[in-house]
């Protein structure tokens, strides 16, 4: 029974054991930061490689457990962005004070998401979502010197405490209508009770905060502005990431009941964040903004993918998150070690960067390429698959208006891609000799970003992944 | 020989017999609050002379001895002071909150009483979670001496203030863990049940180990919880005035006065149910002659008797110890007294699953 | 009417009245102290519903640490009423028009909600609210929430060493 629990919840054992082999080293004698950081980095491979062995099916203690092979992928991904993540911020973090408290709070934010992806009660996710919500918090505030920092950790922290409350009064009407808190037995209770349909819009209001749709959007933009890079591209993949995935979850199993009632709803949203993304990010100007808004761009297209609920819409999310993952991951390593060197971030500083750092310029256009859909990078095949999937009600207006939306995307991230290769700049940003670390987190994410698309047992994987379920 | 529960036995027959439900009731809710105030009066009268004669003859001098045989008056005499002198409300001070505050602190100080079984069957209230509610009205008190210190207008009374909350919210973290030592080893937070647990031997001598570590802490966190030396950094005249009740005068400085000694006794109250037995005479295992040797002497004696030496040795710990600067005094609780706590705790536990105590 | 009746409707009126109290007054240390008596109306409440332990686990961790350290935070930086920026009076007059709105729709829901309809709480019996039982199922069905609980606590402590920490 013992070893049960260690191998269906081997994921989370293994992110605990390496808080608590950082709180050790903490207290141990005075290392480097470097030897944390390789430490760290050797750890977190370990960690991914894990996650690929002994994928067993279960369920624990009551249903507040669940693991398939498919939530075990799910958190591989999680890993996969989270290792690569730790390899781009060598260069931030090898000046940092407080290197271990660092990945203790994004170890402890991973594990939150963990468990919130591999909930079955409504309680657990609750908590889930709590862990991973408040180191986040704690860690936007990371450049203790800087006033940005802190403006936009205060946003986070005010934000995510309302919208928790409003995600936890609409569970707490779902329970008081319901009588229960299990994924597997509420949709057999979903009358249509207006209660519960107030429950389910507040809800949905605390799964968009996270994810950044439209109405809810107002704190990315300057968080993701004032949070250190690293912690920037942690809240922009994994944290949208594994809400996506609970969401999908969420919604499919304990909401399919009122499956008319949200279609028409994220029609609405997935239109208006889209439109919303797209015409803030042409206007501007600070890198880490204009990711952000890009950021809620994606997630309108994700959203109108989710819109037909079945087996595919389910495949297409998880691929596009895994290409995702790629592209963004890129895009924000080439501003995060330009950061950390420079401190430089807007888009004009840019400017003739392909005459000092080639490589790093072809990383940042194969990475924009990726995020505006273009088609030999995998990007066009996210979006495609997407599309795809939402185009399977048959509501052929939402798919013109988002595909003409990528069009319009196209705009502002070749406005980048042009600033870096063809404006001229008399005094362009230095040239930045890539350390080893960055540079295999690079490797990574272009080899990603251009294959993932072409290697089509990928997608198929997934979907055997979940038609199996 | 004559016990408590059988003047109360008689005296409810007694109503009962005469009155309806609601007017016995009523009545006894009287008498119960007249005995309480009662109880408080002379519980500051003797304290308060106990702790001057304690500390004169602790510095090898006599301390008063003028008013009544040994200056047994002596603290009536000052109380009659207090009562005559002028009480003045600082200019800018929040009148409301400052004339408030005495009386929150009063307020949980007579609530802390309530739980407490001063002999067999004599007991205000018996919940079922009394260890719990001790615990719980205890954290009340930090909000009195927040509230006394912000509405003195003062700077260093807020200073006082804080300190002392702070001290207070730290210390009892540590008091509560070494309590649930003790539940552990009973099985129930109802405090008759504690003390008949202790039918066979107190458990100071019962828990050997973990029980008396716990009541080591158990000492030290009472006394930082009720700003006595070596603690009392938050209101000694040479820091910061008199800390949060510099302001005060009169009356609500003896309400202030009166509501630290009555928390002394409280805490050694607690400390001596469940550690020391409560009203429980000093039996040893079973040993019936020797314990029905003992059961002669009445149970409330037993538990004054022991109430009285821990205050004893509270007021002893004031004369022996120099004074803790606040961060020593934090740094104490929190590195070294929780982990200890914490570690007491696994111990104990380990300890009760296998039976390992008498 | 009962006692548990009269009980329950005058905690009811306390605890409203005070968390109106909370929002209108101008002091900010008289709103914590508000607050601190709506806690203890809804732990009179949790009394009523036999669950003394949530009861009286409410005094200790809300009104007993929460709101010291609410006390703390307020008592040192001194806010009155000139110092606060006032917003624009549209803003203010939208915000009425949106919470009123929330709040009638919420009433209409449980009004037109009809499984809720004449139901009432069981007061003063079962066995859920009990230490015993709240234990057990503490440890055998919740015991996951209640690690992971603590985790989050060791990295809250984590996260806000950090940030305040000074040196």
């Amino acid at each position: 029974m013992w070893t049960d629990f260690l191998i269906l919840m081997k994921q989370e054992m293994a992110v605990i054991a390496m808080i608590f082999i950082l709180l050790f080293m903490k207290l141990g004698r005075d290392r480097s930061n470097e030897s944390f950081m390789n430490t760290m980095n050797v750890l977190l491979l370990l960690n991914l490689i894990l996650g690929f062995v002994f994928n067993h099916e279960g369920i624990l203690f009551n249903e507040m457990f669940r693991t398939s092979r498919l939530i075990a992928f799910e958190k591989n991904i999680l890993n996969l962005a989270m290792l690569i993540i730790s390899l781009q911020s060598y260069s931030w973090l090898k000046t940092n004070k407080h290197v271990p408290e660092f990945y203790i709070l994004m170890l402890s934010s991973l594990l939150g998401m963990f468990f919130m992806i591999s909930s079955g009660n409504l309680l657990m996710f609750y908590l889930g979502l709590e862990m991973s919500t408040i180191p986040l918090a704690a860690a936007a505030n990371f450049d203790l010197t800087k006033r940005r920092s802190s403006e936009g950790a205060m946003k986070l922290i005010f934000s995510s405490a309302f919208s928790s409350a409003c995600l936890l009064f609409g569970i707490s009407m779902l329970y008081g209508t319901t009588g229960t808190l299990v994924f597997s037995e509420l949709p057999h209770l979903i009358n249509n009770n207006p209660l519960q349909l107030f429950a389910f819009i507040l809800i949905i209001a605390g799964f968009a905060f996270k994810i950044s749709v439209v109405p809810f959007h107002l704190w990315t933009a300057d968080v993701y502005e004032g949070a250190p890079v690293a912690v920037t591209s942690f809240l922009s993949v994994v944290s949208k990431g594994a809400v996506l995935f609970a969401f999908v979850s969420v919604l499919y199993t304990v909401f399919s009941p009122l499956a008319k009632v949200w279609y028409n709803m994220l029609f609405i949203l997935s239109l208006l964040t889209i439109i919303t993304g797209n015409l803030f990010a042409i206007r501007q100007e600070n890198f880490k903004r204009f990711l952000a808004f890009s950021s809620i761009a994606q997630v309108g297209f994700i959203l109108v993918g989710i819109s037909r609920s079945s087996d595919i819409s389910t495949t297409s999310v998880i691929y596009f998150v895994l290409i995702y993952v790629f592209s963004n991951l890129a895009a924000f390593g080439v501003v995060s070690l330009v950061t950390a060197v420079t401190g430089k971030e807007n888009i004009s500083d840019y400017k003739g960067f392909y005459k000092t750092n080639p490589g790093l310029s072809w990383v940042l256009t194969i990475a924009l390429f990726s995020l505006a859909g273009v088609p030999p990078t995998a990007g066009f095949f996210g979006k495609f698959f997407l599309l795809i999937a939402g185009a399977g009600k048959g509501n052929y207006v939402l798919i013109s208006i988002a595909a003409v939306n990528i069009v319009i995307s196209l705009y502002y991230y070749l406005r980048v891609v042009k600033a870096i290769f063809m404006d001229a700049n008399p005094t362009p940003l230095p040239s930045i000799r890539t350390p080893l670390m960055p540079k295999l987190a690079f490797i990574v994410c272009v080899a990603g970003a251009v294959t993932i698309g072409v290697v089509s047992p990928v997608y198929d994987y997934i979907y055997s992944l979940i038609v199996l379920r | 020989m004559y016990s408590l529960h059988a003047i109360t036995n008689s005296v409810q027959n007694w109503l009962n017999a005469r009155l309806s439900s609601t007017w016995v009731l009523i009545i006894e809710s009287l008498i119960v609050i007249v005995l309480a105030i009662a109880l408080f009066a002379a519980l500051g009268l003797i304290l308060v002379w106990l702790e001057r004669k304690v500390a004169a003859h602790m510095q090898i001098r006599l301390g008063p001895n003028r008013l009544g045989p040994a200056g047994i008056f002596q603290t009536s005499a000052d109380t009659l002071k207090l009562i005559l002198k002028e009480g003045l409300t600082p200019d800018g001070a929040d009148k409301f909150l400052f004339n408030f505050a005495p009386f929150v602190v009063m307020i949980v100080a007579m609530l802390l009483l309530a739980p407490i079984a001063f002999a067999n069957g004599f007991q205000i209230w018996n919940i079922n979670i009394g260890v719990l509610y001790i615990s719980a009205i205890s954290s009340l008190s930090v909000i009195g001496i927040l509230i006394a210190g912000w509405a003195s207008n003062n700077k260093y009374s807020l200073l006082g203030a804080m300190r002392s909350g702070a001290q207070i919210v730290s210390y009892e973290l540590s008091a509560g863990l070494s309590i649930l030592t003790i539940v552990v080893l009973t099985g129930s937070l109802q405090m008759t049940d504690i003390v008949q647990a202790q039918q066979n031997g107190w458990w100071i001598f019962k828990g050997h180990i973990p029980v008396i570590i716990a009541f080591i802490i158990f000492i030290i966190a009472a006394t930082a919880e009720t700003n006595r030396a070596p603690f009392d950094l938050a209101e000694a005249e040479s820091e910061l005035t008199a800390g949060f009740h510099t302001e005060y005068s009169g009356m609500k400085f003896a309400l202030f006065f009166l509501a630290e000694y009555i928390n002394i006794f409280i805490v050694c109250a607690i400390g001596a149910t469940l550690f020391l037995g409560g009203w429980m005479p000093f039996h040893m295992g079973n040993w019936t002659q020797f314990n029905h040797v003992m059961d002669f002497i009445p149970s409330s004696i037993w538990f004054f008797g022991k109430t009285f030496f821990l205050i004893f040795l509270i007021m002893w710990f004031r004369w022996t110890f120099p004074r803790l600067r606040v961060d020593q005094l934090l740094n104490l609780e929190w590195k070294y007294l929780l982990p200890v706590s914490l570690f007491n705790l696994l111990l104990v536990t380990l300890i009760a699953i296998m039976n390992w105590h008498f | 009417m009962g006692t548990a009746q009269i009980l329950f409707w005058s905690l009811t009126a306390l605890a409203l009245i005070s968390a109106i109290m909370v929002l209108v007054s101008k002091n900010p240390v008289y709103s914590v102290l508000w607050l601190i008596v709506v806690f203890f109306a809804i732990s009179g409440h949790y009394i009523l519903l036999n669950a003394q332990f949530l009861a009286i686990v409410n005094l200790i961790v809300y009104a007993g640490a929460i709101m010291v350290l609410f006390l703390f935070v307020i008592m040192l930086m001194n806010l009155n009423t000139e110092t606060e920026p006032q917003k624009s009076i549209w803003m203010k007059f939208f915000g009425v028009v949106a919470g009123g709105l929330l709040l009638s729709f919420f009433i209409s829901f449980v009004i037109s909600s009809a499984d809720l309809k004449g139901k009432s709480a069981q007061l003063k019996e079962g066995e859920i609210g009990l230490i015993k039982t709240l234990g057990k199922a503490l440890f055998n069905d919740y015991v996951i929430p209640f690690e992971i609980a603590s985790i989050l606590f060791l990295s809250a402590m984590v996260g806000a060493v950090v940030i305040g920490k000074k040196d």
